[in-house]
């Protein structure tokens, strides 16, 4: 009986952490520069389709397929940060500013990396076989090792993720640059390249998340908007701009999703996190972590 | 006054403002290595202004701004604080979800080396004792003479040759924002050049060696600090009205 649920538990966690990732990935953008990202599932899906011909095409092993897509996609975001958002942003100093031009962008870059991606990768959803190896067994469990996978990389990278942000100068200038621009600029922190920087941060674990889903599903153009609803959903549940908010609304948001899908019904998949997140918004309307100190590591 | 030698920070003609809205029209300034000067004037005259075009917050309109020989006006604000000159804002901000360590940390985020990060943290202990026995707690919860204790802190962090201070008694207690004069009054002997920006005048002149009293964008009056307190009383009240405020021996 309790392996009953415990199967749809870890396969909601793992799966709860690529969305953790990728809300990670929001809530920074959120925190270090004001605006809510619209185009974040196309990072995701970049950074799959990036790791995916690293891996066939080079013939990478995983781990190297990861890190390189990782780095990759993180300055790939740096360049469109820099090049189109920073367009945006008051007199050219590098602060962003919330508004509608912001999200219209947000919209028209999604858009634009979809085509792109159309362009170099085609229509078709290509798998994405890593040969991770035999399940682990665990009691009557066979745990298949892509959500071994998932698990472990997540936890490191949000591991690194906070102890970069809570020791580290640059981590420190980071949170500072998100909470006051201007003291920031006056204690000596290069503002413009902070806010490059947790853009790029985020889209690297948006890539992060999507490598580590690849083995699971498949590789495609329209990845990031299921993912993008997911990741908005996680953000909101955890406390939007809450960084341990964003990791505990995905892995809420995937559990919920998973034994509903297991339990109740799998047609209704998609509107299990919607559920949840209608619960918590009456229950707790800023989020279960909701914070007022951005970029709360 | 600013014909003897060079000046520290020189400031000539400075056009600029917010938008459209012309705020500075034309302001002269200098203070020379090692002085305190005191920059005085009416809510909303442009003091704040003067300081963020200084510190590159605001980028000027037009006129020049001069930091020890090198012309500092198209500067970002991270290359100004790199070369020396430090601004400590109105309304002791800090980063509430940080420590009071983390706090003056990031004012010495230019400092590379750790050893002298760490140095400059003692000297700042030194300077706010009470700070030494706060590190460890988030600035968020602090009392407004520690929180202007810890900005001021943060300025000196970088190791600066000049700091310039916007109104660092404003809202505090009597007993308090004397605690805060003598430390100015300190860190200036140990070799620090100021530009104080204050409502109380009658202290700042004390402990200024010169004035500037600016007035709608423009420097009104200047002098040295013992010329302007003895000025007929008329023309410091209509600085906005601190004259009768208590002595203070410095
Ligand atoms: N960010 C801003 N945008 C637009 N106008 C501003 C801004 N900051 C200040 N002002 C305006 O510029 C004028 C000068 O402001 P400034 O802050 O320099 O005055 P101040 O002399 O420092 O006054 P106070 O004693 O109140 O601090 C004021 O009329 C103010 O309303
Ligand atoms: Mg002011």
């Amino acid at each position: 009986m309790l392996d009953y649920f415990v199967d749809p538990i870890i396969i909601g966690v793992s799966i709860g952490m690529v969305y953790g990732l990728v809300a990670l990935g929001i809530s920074l953008i959120y925190s270090g520069l004001d605006i809510v990202h619209f185009a974040h599932g196309e990072i995701y899906m970049f950074g799959a389709f990036i790791g995916l011909t690293l891996f066939q095409k080079l013939a990478l092993p995983y781990v190297p397929t990861l890190l390189l897509a990782i780095v990759l996609t993180g300055l790939l975001g740096m360049f469109i940060e820099r090049v189109f958002y920073r367009r945006l942003t008051s007199g050219g100093g590098g602060y962003t500013v919330a508004g509608m031009a912001m999200v219209v962008s947000g919209f028209g870059m999604s858009i634009l990396l979809q085509n792109i991606a159309f362009l170099i990768w085609g229509p078709k959803a290509l798998p994405f076989p890593v040969p991770h190896g035999m399940p682990i067994e665990i009691g009557d469990l066979a745990l298949p090792m892509s959500y071994v996978w998932i698990i472990g990389t997540a936890l490191v990278l949000m591991t690194a993720l906070h102890l970069v942000l809570k020791k580290t100068m640059i981590g420190l200038a980071m949170r500072a640059v998100a909470y006051n621009k201007d003291i920031a600029y006056l204690s000596g922190i290069n503002v413009p390249l902070m806010i490059s920087l947790t853009f790029g941060v985020a889209c690297a674990l948006g890539a992060a998340a999507g490598v580590l889903i690849g083995p699971i599903n498949y590789v495609q153009v329209q990845m990031g908007i299921g993912i993008l609803v997911k990741a908005f959903a996680a953000a909101v549940v955890g406390g939007f701009g809450s960084l341990p908010g964003a990791v505990l609304g995905g892995v809420l948001v995937g559990v919920v999703e998973s034994l509903g899908a297991g339990f109740i019904s799998g047609t209704y998949k998609d509107v299990y996190a919607f559920v949840l997140l209608i619960i918590v918004l009456m229950v707790r309307p800023a989020g279960i972590l909701g914070v007022s100190i951005k970029m709360k590591a | 006054m600013s014909a003897v030698g060079a000046a520290m920070l020189d400031i000539k003609d400075l056009t600029g403002g917010y938008g459209r809205v012309q705020i500075l029209n034309g302001a002269n300034l200098s203070v020379q290595r090692g002085q305190i000067v005191a920059l005085l004037g009416g809510n909303g005259t442009g003091k704040s202004t003067l300081l963020k075009a200084a510190s590159g917050l605001i980028r000027p309109w037009g006129g020049s701004i001069t930091f020890a020989g090198t012309r500092i006006d198209a500067m970002r604000p991270d290359a100004i604080v790199r070369a020396g000159l430090v601004q400590v804002t109105q309304g002791k901000e800090t980063f509430p979800g940080m420590t009071v360590e983390e706090n003056l940390l990031l004012g010495a985020y230019v400092v590379k080396d750790r050893a002298r990060r760490n140095a400059a943290l003692e000297r700042v202990y030194d300077y706010f004792p009470i700070l030494r026995d706060k590190r460890h707690q988030p600035s968020g919860g602090l009392s407004g003479g520690q929180l202007q204790m810890v900005c001021i802190g943060r300025g000196l962090m970088s190791s600066p040759s000049m700091i310039m201070l916007d109104e660092p008694s404003a809202a505090l207690a009597p007993q308090i924002v004397m605690g805060i004069f003598q430390t100015i009054h300190r860190i200036a002997r140990d070799g620090m050049t100021v530009l104080m920006v204050e409502q109380n005048v009658r202290m700042a002149l004390l402990l200024a060696s010169y004035g500037y009293v600016i007035k709608d964008g423009m420097i009104h009056i200047e002098g040295p600090s013992e010329h302007l307190i003895n000025d007929d009383n008329v023309r410091l009240s209509y600085l906005g009205g601190t004259v009768a405020n208590r002595e203070a021996k410095l």
